[in-house]
């Protein structure tokens, strides 16, 4: 598919990490029989590894040695076998369903534009459950009200103050021991109905949070910024 | 001078001391570009010790002809680290867990600040404009897909890829 470009440009892609594995194992095979290519990429791996280099150490824990020690004989790669060469290949990707929720919803963080309505279009439907996010300080935040089909709507309560260049990201744990699930982006300081595909209808006691991201976003898919409030569903009688 | 390629053989020999000293000249600088690249410490470790133990098995494979060994080190700590990003391996977060809150802007400005500035690399990055810098820079440092580039700087896909890979081309064109 790519075949026709040329082999720097894929070269290039591989080392700064944005070809797929596939071409990843397609460069690697022809690095095992090309020398130039081995070249090409032992080139581009010395100029984009200076980047490596700006890294701060971190002292590694107490007990790497023995973690590494204790795992030698373990299989931390699949079994393929692996080309004789200098170029590692990308491990294949082995989708785990315990963490389709997180898949799900780093996706539709992405595609936020999409999922956000306005206040004034959404249809008023009874909610489910309410929690009232509060901060550090104690103080109410945010009313958020979780319907069945899991439309999400947020009022925002009180003056609300956005960190400069940052966005407010909505996130709930439906699985309270699952991993918490983005449920949409606030890129304006107003009220939102947010819209969540593929969830389970919310319930009493579940976690709901307001975290500062970047704009677009966490790029983890999970909460990394400064938590703006957060707080348990309730059910309204 | 730790010699790595030395180490490398060394290990493919079945010689763990070897292994331990590539681990204490590298680990530290590896484990901070596995916590910039995850963004969490727990995962970090993890990925340093699975590359370890990658090194380990695939030391008979490394050839000093065909590259150099510090190269091969950090493309198997990379590929784990990308590895782990794409299969969004995730579990839940502790509060110490969580990285310092930095944003990406931050992390990469000062990856960017700290190369050195007699290097060619920054000389070559100051000649891209913003975009293209930004989107070459999230995918090296930060380990960002083309996906992930777009929605960071808000573009469509399509022009990501023609921006990153103007940036790869002018990038060639000036290190040659």
């Amino acid at each position: 598919m790519t075949d026709n470009r040329p082999i720097e440009e894929r070269v290039d892609e591989v080392v700064i990490g944005l070809a797929d594995p596939a071409e990843c194992e397609s460069i690697t095979r022809l690095a095992e029989t090309d020398p130039e290519v081995a070249a090409l990429l032992d080139r581009a791996r010395l100029r984009y590894g200076e980047l490596d280099d700006t890294a701060e150490p971190v002292a590694l824990p107490d007990d790497m040695w023995d973690r590494v020690a204790a795992a030698l004989d373990s299989d931390v790669e699949d079994t393929e076998p692996v080309p004789a060469t200098t170029v590692v290949p990308f491990l294949r990707p082995t989708p785990s369903p315990k963490l389709l929720w997180t898949s799900i919803t780093s996706v539709a963080a992405s595609l936020l534009l999409a999922v956000a309505l306005g206040w004034m279009l959404m249809s008023r439907v009874e909610p489910t459950v309410i929690a009232v996010l509060v901060n550090d300080a104690g103080n109410p935040v945010a009313l958020v009200e979780g319907t069945e089909d899991n439309t999400t709507r947020i009022t925002l309560l009180g003056p609300t103050t956005v960190p400069e260049g940052r966005i407010m990201q909505v996130w709930t744990k439906p699985d309270a021991d699952g991993p918490p699930v983005s449920l949409g982006i606030l890129d304006r300081v107003e009220s939102t109905q947010l819209g969540a595909e593929g969830l389970p209808t919310p319930s009493v006691n579940q976690l709901y949070e307001i975290t500062f991201e970047q704009k677009g976003g966490s790029p983890t898919g999970l909460p990394i910024g400064p938590i703006h409030g957060k707080g348990l569903a309730q059910q309204p009688l | 001078m730790t010699d790595h390629a030395q180490l490398i053989q060394a290990c493919a020999r079945g010689d763990t001391a070897s292994l331990r000293s590539i681990m204490e000249a590298e680990g530290g600088r590896m484990l901070g570009v596995a916590k910039r690249m995850l963004r969490r410490v727990d995962l970090a470790e993890d990925a340093v010790q699975d590359s370890f133990v990658i090194i380990w098995q695939r030391a008979g494979q490394f050839d000093q002809t065909r590259g150099a060994a510090k190269g091969w080190l950090y493309t198997i700590l990379r590929n784990r680290c990308l590895t782990m990003l794409r299969n969004n391996i995730w579990e839940i977060p502790t509060e110490t867990e969580i990285m310092e809150r930095l944003q990406d802007s931050d992390i990469i400005a000062e990856a960017y600040d700290r190369l050195d500035s007699s290097s060619d690399l920054r000389r070559c990055l100051d000649g891209l404009d913003d975009t293209k810098r930004s989107a070459v820079l999230l995918a090296y440092v930060l380990g960002y897909s083309h996906g992930e580039i777009a929605g960071r700087v808000q573009a469509p896909l399509g022009s990501i890829k023609a921006w990153v890979r103007r940036g790869l081309a002018q990038l060639r064109a000036c290190l040659s």
